[in-house]
């Protein structure tokens, strides 16, 4: 649709843990990969309570790889709800159809659970929209005297709606393997309760006279692709980087992280520490570290604030730790369910003193594992934090990615550690200083030699100092490394178009498609604008990006949060001035909003544009946690 | 004890006269102790890690062979479990104070009983921070009578009856003037399969007036030798009966090994790394 036959967005809602919204989008996002179809959901919406908020998950599905998640514009929209507000009966299925009613596209589709009776739809149908009242929680309980399978009816209208696996091909090999071991009857039961959906939309589409024009055809892939998480991939990314020692605190949406490793990083010899606070989970990573082991934690912004002392003792003793923030909105507890990319200055800042540190941020669901492994590499190089910023909905978004991505591993290197032939029979200094800033390390338990690891300031044997000479020593040859980092291992931004002479959109993680998006509508619209995207944040490579800026046009940074943190980075760095286009409503960025808001900002120097949107959604936030779109 | 077995303890340390330690500070005691202990238990300087806290007593690391490692204050406990995870075969202690341990770290301390890591906890207790010039610790006030506390004086932290009440699995006292018993009292921590916790008084000369060497010889009464300390309830009387008669109990109070899961080094090298198959992964995304 949308002018592109097999191109769908769908946004599914309904009510928090009661109607199983991610149960839902999952069995899509898997079913249309394993149909050859590439599935993006990578806008979370929910709120951060166990039950009863309004949750949706958009998913857009193609037979090409989407740029990114797109517009807020929907070809269909799935309502489970069939009760969310029983004060007023006359409106069930208020939240999904209220909310997201108005970013519906004219002459797109509803389809909604209308087993409470049906809701008053003029005003679509009036916008040409096709509504498909299904009973399903009605059909389950007395046909199929199952409430839980109400889902898979909704799905087996929604194939219908999209003209999708007509035999149920691939819905029954799903089942099949979900529930085999549960018994045929049940795998039949399911396919039974999709057969019904499918039966009720074909009742409407005889009784209304529509007609469809969706059909989403199943492609053959040559290659294999899974359905998978941004937070998984850089589990796997972390696993296949050699990390063998994980730690974290419960806290979203950074769990993900700590539910993967849980569960696989035993099989691969390592082990899991669930801390009892942020401060454990990192100390013992550092333990951990020091005995050898690549060791990673996993946070987000509130946790990453208790962490911070241990930054310091990172950069001082010079021990190698992977630190994820999965960024969400802040500051204080902030929204806990909704992303921002508001960490930078502290990831960047964060710890009294200097200390060397390197910054990632993944711009894709991919590269959460190619730039994992990448990570990995450096902290074990340079021996100091090495930060890994996703945000909410990289972290949890989920996609389509092709399985040979996984295949990409470069060797693993051992970088620095001394072993006990190298090290006999001469005095050890752990701090030796060196060109590099490197200091080769030891590993305790290696015969003949000990070493002394403090984070008090330290002589080159790791012994206590306030000597000025030794202190400036260990400082400058801390501080060395990142002079090493740009030289041997910094990586340039991303650039698409040509920057000389022209506008320049910046962007740095995740927002890389969605930017890439944003450009392509400027250029449709006769603004020649190039995008410069960076993924290796700090330090930043300043001789890599200087030639870039050079002669470019105005500097327009996109980001999400209030005050332009990566704006003000590149500013500090490259003497430029920025404009800056900055959303922080808690809702992500979408491509025509940012070509928008990014024309704005082009009329005006050093303008500040604040994205609001939504504007056409208009439901009062009650105080039960339920949250607007 | 041989001379010279001791000497493989001062070598890869900062030499006596170097030591910021006071004269006549506790902590000596529990220095010779440590190198009397290590000496019994034949560990070698390069299997041991020394993990120190902040203050006069993490300072002990440097005075000491072996690896060592210095955070943050209240955090060695936390650094050890993941030393001790990642590499069991390492001997680990904790060297810690009383603030670095009950007041800063007392979470760290609490849960690292409950975990139970096999590694040893010496805290040297003596009641102030010393190197901030001597204010209140949270185990401040022993054997001081007050008639009224108040919010800014709260009652004192009895680190015995913590780590009873956090499910620790091994728990000693000593006193730093009694080297020889708190050699023994390391000796057994070190043999305890599992966390030993060993309270060990070792008074501030500088700051501490009251708790003095003499108050503490005045006060202190070996733990009596019908005592059985694996049991639980007997290790809460006696904590009790003591403290009514005003007394402080030294040597083993309770000691009850749990069940322990065998524990293997994590993989570290390259060849151990190299072999990994995520295809068991990415069949659950599929």
């Amino acid at each position: 649709m949308s002018g592109r036959a097999n191109r769908v967005k769908v946004l599914v809602g309904g009510v928090q843990l009661r109607d199983g919204v991610s149960t839902v989008t999952e069995i899509l996002g898997r079913i249309f990969t394993r149909a050859g179809l590439f599935a993006v959901a990578m806008e979370r919406g929910y709120a951060s309570t166990i039950y009863g908020a309004h949750q949706y998950d958009p998913i857009l599905v193609a037979d090409q790889p989407p740029l990114s998640y797109g517009d807020p514009v929907y070809d269909v929209l799935v309502a489970l709800e069939y009760d969310s507000n029983p004060d007023a009966p006359e409106q069930p299925n208020r939240d999904t159809v209220l909310r997201h009613g108005p970013n519906l596209r004219d002459g797109g589709i509803l389809l909604y659970d209308s087993s409470t009776g049906e809701i008053p739809t003029e005003s679509l149908r009036a916008r040409g929209v096709k509504v498909f009242p299904v009973p399903a929680r009605k059909i389950a309980l007395t046909e199929l005297k199952r409430e839980i399978v109400k889902n898979i009816i909704m799905t087996g209208a929604l194939f219908r709606l999209l003209g999708f696996d007509g035999d149920f091909t691939h819905l029954r090999q799903l089942l099949e393997e979900r529930f085999g071991r549960k018994g045929r009857d049940v795998v039949e039961l399911n396919l039974r309760a999709a057969q019904r959906g499918r039966e009720a939309v074909e009742r409407v589409l005889a009784e209304q006279g529509y007609t469809l024009e969706v059909r989403l055809e199943p492609r053959p892939r040559g290659r294999r692709a899974v359905y998978i998480s941004g937070n998984d991939c850089l589990g796997i990314g972390a696993i296949q980087g050699g990390v063998r020692f994980y730690a974290g605190y419960p806290i979203t949406p950074a769990s993900g992280i700590l539910e993967f490793m849980e569960r696989w990083l035993p099989r691969y010899g390592g082990r899991v520490l669930q801390g009892q606070n942020e401060r454990e989970s990192i100390r013992a990573a550092i333990g951990a570290s020091l005995a050898g082991v690549r060791a990673m934690v996993g946070s987000s912004g509130p946790g990453i604030s208790l962490k911070v002392e241990e930054f310091g003792v990172i950069g001082a003793t010079e021990t190698p730790v992977i630190i994820v923030d999965a960024q969400r909105a802040g500051p204080s507890t902030g929204m806990p369910t909704r992303p921002e990319q508001g960490d930078l200055n502290l990831v960047t800042g964060g710890a009294h003193g200097d200390i060397p540190r390197i910054v990632l941020a993944p711009s894709t669901v991919e590269e959460c594992y190619t730039l994992m492994l990448e990570a990995c590499e450096l902290a074990d190089k340079y021996q100091c934090p090495v930060f890994f910023l996703t945000d909410l909905n990289l972290s949890e978004g989920r996609k389509t990615v092709p399985e040979d991505l996984f295949a990409q591993r470069p060797p693993i290197r051992r970088h620095g550690i001394l072993r006990e032939e190298e090290v006999r029979g001469r005095p050890y200094r752990r701090y030796e200083v060196t060109p590099s800033g490197i200091s080769p390390r030891v590993l305790p338990g290696t015969p003949g030699v000990v070493f002394k690891s403090s984070g008090v300031e330290h002589d080159e044997f790791g012994f206590v100092t306030i000597d000025p000479r030794k202190r400036a020593a260990q400082m400058d040859k801390r501080m060395r490394k990142l002079e090493t980092y740009l030289r041997e291992d910094a990586k340039p931004p991303y650039v698409f178009g040509e920057t000389r002479g022209n506008p320049v959109m910046v962007g740095w993680g995740n927002t890389r498609p969605v930017l890439q998006e944003a450009r392509e509508i400027l250029l449709r619209r006769g603004i020649p604008v190039a995008l410069v995207h960076f993924t290796h944040i700090y330090p930043l490579p300043k001789h890599l990006v200087e030639p870039l800026f050079a002669d470019a046009g105005p500097v327009v940074v996109v980001e999400q949060n209030y005050s332009g943190q990566f704006a003000d980075l590149l500013q500090r760095e490259l003497l430029i001035r920025t404009r800056r286009v900055l959303k922080y409503n808690g809702i992500p960025l979408y491509p025509t909003e940012v070509a928008d808001a990014v024309q704005r900002a082009l009329r005006q120097e050093g303008a500040v544009v604040r994205i609001g949107s939504p504007e056409p959604v208009k439901v009062e936030v009650g105080g039960d946690g339920a949250e607007g779109h | 004890m041989e001379p010279k077995a001791i000497k493989v303890w001062e070598e890869n340390a900062v030499p006596k006269h170097r030591i910021q330690w006071c004269p006549g500070c506790g902590d000596f005691g529990v220095l010779a102790a440590l190198k009397q202990a290590l000496v019994e238990l034949e560990i070698t300087p390069h299997e041991l890690v020394l993990v120190g806290g902040i203050g006069c007593s993490g300072n002990i690391r440097n005075y000491l062979n072996g690896n060592a490692f210095h955070g943050t204050h209240g955090g060695p406990l936390a650094y050890a479990l993941g030393i001790k995870m990642a590499n069991p075969h390492l001997q680990v202690i904790c060297l810690a104070g009383d603030g670095d341990t009950f007041a800063i770290g007392v979470e760290n301390f609490v849960h690292t009983c409950r975990r139970d890591p096999d590694m040893v906890l010496l805290v040297m207790n003596n009641g102030v921070y010393g190197l901030t010039k001597g204010q209140d610790s949270p185990t401040a006030g022993l054997g001081k009578s007050v008639e009224v506390w108040s919010e800014e004086h709260p009652p004192m932290v009895d680190p015995v009856l913590l780590a009873l009440a956090s499910e620790a699995t091994f728990v000693a006292q000593s006193f730093s003037g009694d080297v020889k018993h708190t050699a023994r009292m390391i000796v057994e921590a070190f043999q305890h399969p599992g966390f030993a916790f060993i309270n060990d008084f070792s008074p501030c000369v500088t700051y501490n007036k009251f708790n003095t060497y003499e108050w503490f010889r005045e006060h202190v009464e070996p733990v009596p030798p019908d005592h059985d300390p694996s049991d639980r309830d007997a290790a809460w009387r006696l904590v009790r009966d003591f403290a009514r008669r005003g007394k402080i109990p030294l040597g083993v109070i309770y000691r009850n090994p749990r069940p322990r899961a065998e524990a293997r080094r994590l993989p570290v090298w390259e060849g151990e790394l190299a072999d990994v198959d995520v295809e068991p992964i990415l069949a659950t995304f599929r």
